[in-house]
């Protein structure tokens, strides 16, 4: 049961993936994702903060980016 | 079209004001050039445009092939000895050795030559293919010799920028544009190669028609853009026609004859208006494999036939 | 010509070379953007940190790009030592083991000595490996009084379809020493407490008493240790249409080494809930921890909305949910207002315990650490921005960060139940960023 699951799942990630061919723009229609406010680290120092607060208040930590081990404060 | 320089230096260019821009327009480089700017300052326009024409001015002087008193001139007329270049002039080179390598030869400064030849006007006169092949050795980019501060050029060879001339000078006056308000969108037209240097303050996009030839046809399509550069190559008013046979005036310089098959115009938007140029006139020398070449190219383009 | 060549990124860089000349000799000052923040983080009663953030990143050209940044933060105040609230006064040693402190009645024993520094150093470097694809290193320093940490991390990102799909994986290693004030404490070994009542409190509600007086017998094992951590991450950046774009995260994290807090402690309680002593806490010398991230952002009309979920769970037993939501409004042409929404959730580990019961076996491991409990915890902010006429960026954010321990299912005995145990932790928090 867990082998079908896990091969229906992998399939579901390649025709996924497969569909990503059909996603997406042509460079000229990049005109509003090359906003610097589109960017997903446009906040950069926000996200940086925000994560090492809750990196320190809470549980679990990282996501966006590596987890990573880095102060003693948790 | 030859020019009277010298008599436009001192024009002084047109401002109007239209309903959410100015318009700069004066005459060089033989085109009719204009400045569309988004702002409702009509002093800061005047100060674009006049910088414009000025830059405009500098790269005419500086480069054109009618001109006995410049740079290009005396490379012309070196005799085969080394002239000192400047910095500019060795990046023009060097820009122009790229596209020489990137179209296997196709591109070349130097096969202007082959004008002596061939003489556009409409008419039916082929030259004798004596005389083509007698102009053939003269052309030669790989014969050409240069470092960033001196070139050498042999005797029977010419130079001509005027394959990317017109294009670098919008892209130079649209970075000068660019660095005087950093935020501003103007477009930049000469003649139709156009630089758009950002998105205008609400996002709008810019309205402009381009003239291409749609069979015997001039139809002017009006596209939307927002940034980028775009230019058109094609064969306008200058061809050959002869027994129902129409030459184009793109010369392949390995044959010294026209290209043949290759779309009456090209029009592409990339994102410097040098390379939307580069991509036109190498569209057109692939000839009937021109749309092929573009759509490999990932670039946007319109081909008429 | 090769007809089947694509030559628009030759093209690209001869364009860049002809139009920019200087763009890779400029002098070093040039052509860096800057980034600072100062961030006030201030909890009621407890822990307040003051942090700068100080990043740069330079491009050098050719799609090189280096990026740096420098973060030094100070906190204050008190933190929750893991001891439960007691319905009389409780006096408690610090960490170092001179002097102790005494705790009100009904509160929660903080430790008021709680003060360090850090600065932490941060540097990467990116560029191009094919025309599609690039390769990013960093390294990673961060040092304060009782903890170092070095990292150092690469990843690789590949593009695929006309860089709509960017397919990336990366690694990181980081390398921490912690060296507690006082060594570190033996498990379960006894930390001074004792019950009594006061009276002269002082204004924080603590009484300061004598370190010679304070019969400390903690047990200490040795002064330092160390903890690696190995990660590796996988990302999918996926364009989906003009106005949309989504990014999809899996990443392990495995930790080996010490993990517990020097710092935290148990009570040990009896049948009427009465703290008999407190006794240091044990966590597992190993930790494996594994997160699916997704995030969606787009571009509206008026500005932009981003909205994110992480699943994280590890074999401590810690699910996490995480929602996070900002929604950019431009306000005009140069201003905007960002109002931000973050909702936490998590299970507490499966060795968490809010405290001990006297006269039963000790566990393997144990934590009272609330930051391992079972929580709720929300973010409410807003954010105003404003570009100034010089092209520079001015921002302001202010949030509140409530954080509401549960009880995972533990029965309290006798007095316990009067007191709270799981109090809840709110804080505010307060930035300034400049951009250039």
């Amino acid at each position: 049961m867990r082998h079908k699951i896990l091969k229906i799942s992998a399939l579901l990630l390649l025709i996924q993936l497969a569909g990503c061919a059909n996603l997406g723009v042509q460079p000229w229609e990049r005109d509003l994702l090359a906003k610097d406010e589109m960017a997903l680290d446009s906040e950069g120092n926000d996200l940086g903060l925000d994560d090492h607060i809750y990196f320190s208040k809470e549980g679990t930590s990282g996501g966006r980016a590596f987890a990573g081990g880095g102060c003693g404060c948790n | 079209m030859e020019i009277g320089l010298t008599n436009n230096e001192q024009a002084a260019f047109t401002m109007q004001h239209k309903s959410d821009h100015y318009c700069g327009r004066f005459y060089a480089m033989a085109s009719p050039c204009e400045l569309l700017i988004d702002t409702q300052d009509e002093k800061l326009a005047k100060q674009l445009t006049s910088i414009a024409q000025a830059e405009v001015i500098r790269i005419e002087k500086k480069f054109s092939r009618y001109r006995t008193d410049n740079l290009l001139h005396q490379i012309n007329h070196s005799q085969g000895q080394s002239v000192i270049i400047d910095d500019e002039t060795y990046r023009l080179l060097q820009f122009a050795n790229t596209c020489f390598e990137l179209s296997d030869g196709m591109f070349d400064l130097s096969s202007g030559v082959l004008r002596k030849a061939w003489n556009f006007n409409g008419s039916d006169q082929l030259p004798s293919p004596e005389l083509v092949s007698s102009l053939l050795p003269r052309v030669g980019w790989q014969r050409l010799r240069f470092t960033s501060n001196e070139l050498i050029m042999p005797a029977d060879m010419e130079l001509d920028f005027g394959g990317i001339g017109k294009e670098y000078a919008v892209d130079c006056v649209a970075k000068l544009c660019n660095q005087l308000a950093p935020k501003l969108s103007v477009v930049v037209n000469f003649g139709g190669d156009i630089q758009v240097t950002c998105p205008r303050k609400k996002d709008q996009s810019w309205h402009i028609g381009i003239e291409s030839l749609q069979g015997e046809d001039l139809t002017a399509q009006l596209l939307h853009i927002k940034a980028g550069g775009l230019a058109t190559s094609g064969d306008a008013r200058r061809f050959l026609l002869k027994n129902g046979k129409r030459y184009s005036h793109i010369l392949n310089p390995n044959t010294g004859y026209p290209v043949e098959d290759a779309p009456r115009s090209v029009t592409v938007a990339a994102s410097h208006c040098i390379q939307a140029g580069l991509l036109a006139t190498l569209a057109l020398l692939q000839g009937p494999e021109a749309e092929q070449f573009l759509q490999n190219q990932n670039v946007q383009f319109w081909c008429y036939r | 010509m090769k007809k089947t060549i694509n030559i628009t990124a030759a093209l690209a860089s001869a364009t860049c070379a002809l139009l920019h000349p200087y763009a890779s000799a400029n002098d070093m000052l040039e052509g860096w953007k800057v980034d600072t923040s100062l961030m006030y983080y201030g909890e009621t009663d407890r822990v307040t940190a003051v942090e700068t953030v100080i990043a740069g990143q330079k491009d050098f050209g050719d799609e090189r790009l280096f990026t740096g940044k420098i973060v030094i933060d100070t906190l204050t105040g008190a933190s929750a030592t893991g001891a439960v609230a007691q319905l009389t006064a409780q006096t408690v040693s610090r960490p170092s083991g001179q002097g102790s402190y005494t705790v009100n009645a009904g509160e929660t024993p903080l430790d008021n000595t709680f003060k360090d520094t850090r600065v932490q150093v941060d540097g990467q470097w990116t560029q191009p490996w094919s025309d599609v694809s690039r390769i990013t290193t960093g390294l990673h320093l961060s040092t304060e009084h009782d903890y170092y940490s070095l990292g150092f991390n690469g990843s690789y990102a590949h593009d695929f379809y006309n860089k709509n799909t960017t397919l990336s994986g990366g690694l990181a290693y980081s390398y921490d020493v912690i060296k507690p004030e006082g060594g570190l404490p033996v498990p379960f070994s006894t930390k001074t407490a004792s019950t009594g009542y006061s009276e002269d409190y002082d204004d924080d509600g603590y009484i300061e008493e004598d370190g010679d007086d304070n019969y400390a017998n903690d047990e200490r094992s040795g002064s330092s240790d160390n903890k690696s951590t190995i990660d590796v991450l996988f990302g999918l950046t996926q364009v989906i249409n003009r106005r949309m774009l989504m990014q999809f995260n899996l990443g392990v994290s495995q930790i080996n080494g010490y993990s517990t807090d020097p710092y935290k402690v148990l009570s040990i309680v009896n049948d009427q809930g009465l703290t008999q002593s407190l006794v240091y806490e044990n966590r597992p010398d190993s930790r494996i921890k594994t997160f699916a991230f997704w995030q969606t952002k787009y571009a509206l009309d008026f500005g932009v909305a981003d909205f994110s979920y992480r699943f994280a769970t590890d074999d401590w037993k810690v699910d996490s949910h995480t929602f996070d939501s900002r929604l950019r409004i431009n306000l005009s042409d140069s201003s905007y207002l960002q109002p931000h929404f973050r909702y936490y959730n998590q299970s507490a580990a499966e060795f968490f315990q809010p405290f001990l019961m006297e006269g039963q076996a000790l566990p393997e491991f144990a934590t009272a650490d609330y930051r391992l409990g079972e929580m709720t915890a929300y973010t409410l902010g807003l954010k105003y921005g404003m570009e100034l006429d010089n092209g520079d960026e001015l921002s302001f954010r202010l949030e509140y960060y409530q954080q509401s321990p549960k009880n995972a299912g533990f029965t309290e005995p006798g007095t316990l139940k009067d007191v709270d145990l799981y109090p809840s932790v709110k804080a505010v928090i307060a930035q300034v960023n400049y951009r250039f």
